[in-house]
């Protein structure tokens, strides 16, 4: 997986299975608040972090769980993509 | 950039929304509009202190401005904005020096060294700050500049240290000031901890209309919150010792849980006052009495506060443990952020009020709240919480479960709250005895209310937060325009004198008494107290009470109650120092050798000299003037310069007035008063005699003191207590005694002085304070009367005058100079008019 494309589906699928079961998909848009919005809270950032970091074999450093780099689908994208170089 | 333009905005739109930063003439027409509609409101509702209308002002006035600035200029124009506001609230002075020990902070940050030598330096010069704010340095400025010095420092120096380790890109001087000085701060010592890259980061990120307007939103918002915190305040709550049945205890549990909405309130108003500037930052608080487990609260209330721990300790903290597995690295972190956030509460009380705060409740509080929330996280952790897109589609009976994990977590935490905000653990078990009282059905009352508050609270709605306005629909945004609009409408309709006044004296008395900022009846008691008792923990937080001690400058008058009075034992406890002299800076304080703030006297009086023994308290003793300057002094004087060489050669009044005595122990002070053969006896009394009587009868009583009255220790057998009974439940059992308690008190020191011809004159001395303190005068006036004292009532004393005129300081409530001037020309009056009865000679 390279494409910035494949990380947001990624990260789409995971959050709608993990936290947002039943939730229309239609409706988790690319730039939806997620921190800020309510729906990663800090245990579901942890989930995910975890779930990330297993899946890609990187590591991410505490500073990056904030909202600056995991507000929106677009933004954690980004990241995972950074770290996968 | 007009509102149409604005909505919906592309990925694309937002950035050149953010390029701009425009707003159309209408809309900023409109937003001014609104901004004076905001203004008129909080000079009605005097909201908070008038140092903030003058913030206020500067603020809307600096937008009508910076809204037309280029996007360029905005940043360096709301900095010289936020430093004119410093000035404006603090003076020159006092600012320079804050800006110059602020600069320097900043400076150490960016030092071109490592870090850790960065975070040494810094350590330094806050431990040296430290020393100094302690009072173990001296320093050169102002007690004012600490507080707003701690708020502008103590929290967001720490983030912005942190988000400089891992920033990439590097934070421009403008935005450094802005973030460090930033406006509304100069007003408030309780801030929110601003995040510095939300700060940075969300600057004019969408149409900046709609970041004004939601602006406006929440000062209105917080301006309610305000309101109805006052509702609250004086109205509702009650003292651990007045709570005797269930339906009180369930008020006072939800009253001391809502004065919270003081906090929420002032947080609204700055943040929707920093939204002016194109800060769009997120909510503070988001519905918090809706909470309905406890993480759901932690999250909820003061989101700030969560957000910076989460970012500073806990992810940290989390992360490095994570080897251990999650759940124990879960665990780990989320009780070392709620001991850290205990530290960081007596590490803010320091910074504010220059001492540390270490009590038992503020740990226990922390501990049971971190325990709770990491049950509850680890529960998440392994069932999941339900989270929404949208508007949830719930039916009747996850509405109904719903609303009983509320309520249920609700008074949880009422009761967590009221543990908190307990005075002592002694008083907050006391505080259960209550259940043991009498049931009626007011014990539904505040149950049903609550109930009702989160049933119409937990109706479906939207539950997404802090999306960016531009992105919500029309008809939602204009629906919240629209209210904003009639709240600011009807909040200023009904605050018009000519409008409240029309609804009824009820009505008109309660809207009056919403418009001003003052003490409640407790808090103004617990003032009084302040000065008798040196007070240490005061109210620890969200209290107005505490704001007037955080200004009271350390070693105020240079001198304190205990450095005056000595400990004599017996029912009375203390006496004035004999021969006692000190320099304050109202001027020299004496004390002459039978242990009266007054001149040297002769034991008996001389043939034909009318003696009078003034009793009291402070206020006759002169706190905070000088010697010749009390009331007591300047009627002597007056008296002999007038009167003197008619039926009596002279006129001598002996001040008996002891700081911090009650009128329980008036009746100590009066048997020694009667040693210098006085013709009469002056009691001053200012107001609360009734509960100020019981409070040291139960004082004595906790501390098994002996009572030598027969009268007393009658009512004390009939209030069921014993010597040794803990002080808040022996005053909780004398409180239907309570005018008992006083009636024997005059009737004693009334009748002992009729029995030796003595003339007993009972003074009433109103008191230098805003605020509720007259609720016992005409039940004391009657009980005065009752006993035979000759009343002299001063009630109207002041008149018009401003109270700043007569009063010390704000955080000192006795007479000035001035206010004794006032006091003695008035009392002159009256004593001429009761000549015949009062100035009688006891020797013939």
């Amino acid at each position: 997986m390279s494409g910035d494309t494949d990380f947001r589906k990624e990260v789409r699928d995971f959050i709608l299975e993990e936290f947002l079961p039943g939730e229309n998909p239609d409706e988790l848009t690319d730039d939806l608040p997620l921190i800020s919005g309510g729906i990663l809270d800090s245990i579901a950032t942890l989930k995910m972090v975890l779930h990330f970091e297993e899946r890609y074999g990187i590591v991410l450093e505490a500073h990056e769980a904030d909202k600056e780099h995991l507000d929106t689908i677009r933004d954690i994208a980004a990241l995972l993509a950074s770290k996968r170089g | 950039m007009g509102t149409s333009a604005a909505i919906g905005l592309s990925d694309q739109g937002v950035g050149d929304a953010r390029q701009a930063g425009r707003i159309g003439l209408v809309d900023y027409v409109v937003i001014l509009a609104q901004l004076g509609l905001v203004l008129l409101l909080l000079r009605q509702f005097q909201i908070e202190s008038a140092a903030f209308l003058r913030l206020a002002t500067l603020a809307f006035g600096g937008f009508a401005i910076s809204a037309w600035l280029p996007l360029r200029l905005r940043l360096p124009f709301f900095v010289l904005l936020s430093l004119a506001g410093i000035v404006v609230v603090l003076g020159a002075e006092n600012a320079a020096w804050l800006v110059a020990i602020g600069l320097g902070l900043i400076a150490i940050c960016h030092l071109p060294v490592a870090f850790v030598w960065r975070a040494a330096l810094l350590l330094a010069v806050v431990g040296v700050l430290a020393l100094q704010r302690a009072g173990y340095l001296a320093a050169p400025w102002s007690e004012a500049v600490w507080p707003i010095l701690g708020a502008m420092f103590m929290f967001r120096l720490i983030v912005y240290f942190y988000d400089l380790r891992h920033e990439k890109a590097p934070a421009s001087p403008t935005q450094s000031l802005a973030y460090f000085f930033m406006l509304p701060n100069a007003c408030f010592p309780l801030f929110p901890v601003v995040d510095y890259k939300t700060f940075r980061r969300n600057y004019f990120d969408d149409d900046a209309y709609r970041i004004y307007q939601v602006g406006i939103e929440w000062m209105v918002r917080g301006v309610i919150h305000l309101i109805l915190y006052r509702v609250v305040y004086y109205y509702l709550t009650l003292a651990p010792h007045e709570v005797t049945d269930p339906a009180q205890l369930g008020q006072y549990l939800v009253s001391n849980f809502l004065l919270y909405l003081r906090v929420s309130g002032l947080f609204h108003l700055i943040i929707g006052m920093l939204c002016l500037f194109g800060f769009r930052l997120p909510e503070t608080h988001n519905r918090f009495l809706l909470a309905s487990s406890f993480t759901d609260f932690w999250r909820r209330i003061n989101i700030y506060w969560k957000d910076f721990m989460q970012k500073v300790f806990y992810y940290p903290a989390v992360f490095r443990l994570r080897k251990l597995g999650t759940e124990k690295a879960l665990v780990i972190a989320t009780l070392y952020v709620f001991i850290m956030t205990w530290f960081l509460h007596a590490y803010q009380w320091f910074w504010l009020r220059g001492t540390m705060l270490l009590v038992v409740q503020d740990i226990l509080f922390w501990t049971i709240l971190g325990l709770l929330v990491v049950a509850n996280s680890l529960y998440e952790m392994k069932r999941g919480r339900t989270r929404r897109l949208g508007a949830p589609a719930r039916g009747w009976r996850d509405t109904g479960v719903l609303i009983l994990k509320t309520y249920a977590t609700f008074w949880f935490i009422c009761i967590l709250w009221s543990f908190w905000t307990s005075e002592s653990l002694e008083s907050w078990f006391g505080l259960w005895r209550a259940l043991g009282g009498s049931y009626s059905l007011e014990i539904l009352v505040y149950p049903g209310l609550v109930l009702a508050v989160i049933a119409i609270g937990s109706l479906p709605g939207d539950s997404l937060r802090n999306v960016r306005a531009s992105a919500v629909s029309d008809r939602v945004w204009q629906r919240s325009r629209a209210m904003t609009v009639a709240s600011l409408v009807a909040l200023i309709g009904i605050s018009v004198e000519g409008v409240h006044s029309r609804m009824g004296q009820e009505v008109g008395t309660f809207v009056h008494s919403l418009r001003s900022g003052h003490l409640s009846r407790l808090d103004t008691a617990k003032l009084e107290r302040g000065y008798y008792e040196g007070l240490l923990s005061v109210d620890r937080f969200n209290s107005q009470l505490w704001e007037v001690y955080m200004n009271k400058p350390k070693n105020w008058l240079d001198v304190d109650n205990a450095n005056v009075k000595q400990f004599v034992g017996g029912f009375a406890q203390t006496e004035l120092i004999p021969s006692f002299v000190q320099s304050t800076r109202y001027g020299t304080l004496s004390i002459n050798r039978f242990g009266m703030r007054d001149r040297d006297y002769d034991l008996l009086p001389a043939a034909g000299t009318f003696r009078a023994a003034v009793l009291g308290a402070s206020s006759v003793m002169g706190w905070g003037v000088a010697d010749g300057e009390t009331f007591e002094a300047l009627v002597e004087d007056r008296l002999n310069s007038e009167w003197a060489g008619g039926e009596f050669a002279r006129f001598e009044l002996l001040n008996m007035g002891v700081a911090g005595h009650q009128p329980t122990q008036q009746m100590v002070v009066v048997e020694r008063a009667f040693e210098f053969q006085p013709d009469a006896i002056f009691y001053v009394a200012t107001g609360r005699e009734i509960s100020r009587a019981t409070d040291y009868l139960a004082e004595v009583i906790g501390q098994r003191i002996d009572i030598p009255y027969e009268g007393l220790r009658s009512i004390v057998e009939r209030a069921g207590l014993a010597p040794g009974t803990e002080r808040s439940l022996a005053r909780a059992r004398l409180e239907p005694h309570a005018r008992d308690v006083l009636a024997y008190v005059y009737g004693y020191i009334a009748g002992e002085a009729r029995r030796r011809g003595v003339v007993p004159v009972w003074i009433f001395l109103p008191q230098v304070r805003e605020g509720a303190w007259q609720e016992e005068t005409p039940e004391t006036i009657q009980i005065a009367r009752d006993a035979g004292f000759v009343i002299i009532n001063l009630e109207d004393l002041y008149g018009d005058q401003p109270i700043d005129a007569v009063r010390l300081a704000p955080w000192d409530d006795h007479p000035n100079a001035a206010g004794h001037r006032l006091i003695a020309e008035r009392l002159f009056d009256e004593l001429s008019q009761h000549r015949g009865t009062i100035f009688r000679s006891a020797r013939q």
